[in-house]
Formats: C-alpha cells, structure tokens, sequence
C-alpha cells in the first residue's frame, strides 16, 4: 500500500445495482453529479474528465480505457486551486471495475501514483527498469 | 501531507525514492544517476524529500546517507482512502436508490 510506484489505494464495495446502472453513474455527468459533483465528461479514451465537487476542489484528467459496464479507466489531478492537494491535472491514475454478482456489482477503485515510464526512459534509466520492477515486487 | 503529495509529484524525486529503497545511498552518488540535472537541484530534491519525511538522512564523516521512509507514504495514501470512503458511499446511496426507488 505505501510502495513508491505501485498502489496507494484500493476500496472494493458491494452495490445493490446492476453494473449497468453503475456504469451510468461513472459516465453521465448528470448521474455522476449525484455522487461526486458537477461534470464534464466526454466518456472515450482521450476524452476530458472534469468534476467540481462541492467542497471546490476541481479534479481534472482524461479517460484512457473505457470497457461497458466492466473497466474505466482515467488519470487524475486537482487544478491548482487554493487547498487543492498539490497533485496536477492526470498525474496520478484510477482504475475502476465493475463486476456482477448475484445481481449486485462489486465496484473495485484502485488508485495509483505511477511512475512515469517515459521520464524514466528519457532520463537514460531504461535499462534499470527491470532492476526496479525486481525491487517493486512486481 | 501536502509536502508528501507534493514530493511524489515529481518524476526525478520518484526516481530518487526507487534508488534508495533497499538502502542507503550517499548524496554524491544520487548525484551521478542524474546527470542532466546540476547538484544544487539534486539537494534540493532531496531536500524536498527530507522535508516531507519521505527519507531519512544521516551524516557518515563527510558524507550524507539517504534511506527511503516507507511510512512517509502514509498520509497520502490516507488522504485518498477517505476521499474514496466518502465519494464511493454516496455512489452507492445514489445508484441503489435509482435501482430500488
């Protein structure tokens, strides 16, 4: 749970609804409103996703994965706002799985500050990657 | 915990955290893995480290040793669990509400 690059955070809960239903309240912007606050979604990979909450702080990021009633993906920041936790806009990442039983869904978060592949390869570090991966347990 | 949010927002403190989790490693070789960025701006970054209580650091003779502190992590992970406790049980009031109304 405190590794450098893998899992800060992983909730699992059961929901009393169809993972149709969930789904809709992760991809409507007048559902999600409901839960977390006023949205602008454009629910495809690339597409934006910005949600107000009520308390003011505005999280901003881009969904990347989208699999119906199943798996949502997208990355995740605050715009620098006053009292906004200093994570920037699509810094950090949440994957969100719906899975159906009995009737129900269970609704797993998991989210990531991930270590950015990129920079670690621009920065001439590709070939400690595996080293590293060893050292993360992953 | 905004120092720590702060403090693994960054590519190269990140960096930094992964060479010196199995052990402690002197300032001046942290130095050498980075050579596009001066000296100055590694202290910096380990001092931006240090300050959120993401390393410990110890002097030997001259030198200063930096090991990962795991618990540093913390707050940060506790932060985010209680935003997700409290946006996942509204998720569940409202999406069982529309289910069962």
């Amino acid at each position: 749970m405190t590794d450098i690059d893998t899992t800060v955070v992983e909730q699992t809960l059961r929901i009393a609804a169809r993972p149709e239903t969930v789904w809709q309240y992760w991809t409507d912007p007048q559902l999600i409103r409901d839960w977390w606050g006023a949205a602008d979604l454009d629910p495809r990979p690339g597409g934006t996703c910005r949600i107000e909450s009520a308390s003011g702080g505005v999280m901003r990021g881009e969904f990347l994965e989208l699999v119906p009633y199943e798996r949502i993906v997208f990355s995740f920041g605050w715009e620098p706002t006053d009292g906004a936790p200093p994570i920037p806009p699509g810094s950090t990442r949440v994957e969100v799985s719906l899975v159906a039983h009995e009737g129900d869904t269970v609704v797993t978060v998991r989210h990531t500050i991930p270590a950015d592949q990129a920079e670690l390869h621009r920065s001439g570090w590709a070939a400690h990657l595996p080293l590293l991966a060893a050292a993360a347990g992953r | 915990m905004d120092d720590a949010l702060r403090a693994v927002a960054d590519p190269t403190r990140r960096e930094i955290l992964r060479l010196v989790r199995d052990g402690e490693v002197a300032a001046g070789e942290l130095a050498r893995h980075f050579p596009s960025i001066s000296r100055p701006a590694v202290s910096q970054h380990l001092r931006v480290l240090a300050d959120a209580g993401l390393v410990a650091v110890r002097p030997d003779g001259n030198r200063r040793l930096y090991r990962w502190r795991p618990e540093g992590l913390r707050d940060v992970a506790a932060f985010l669990d209680e935003l997700w406790t409290d946006n996942l049980a509204r998720l569940k009031a409202a999406a069982e509400q529309r289910e069962w109304p």
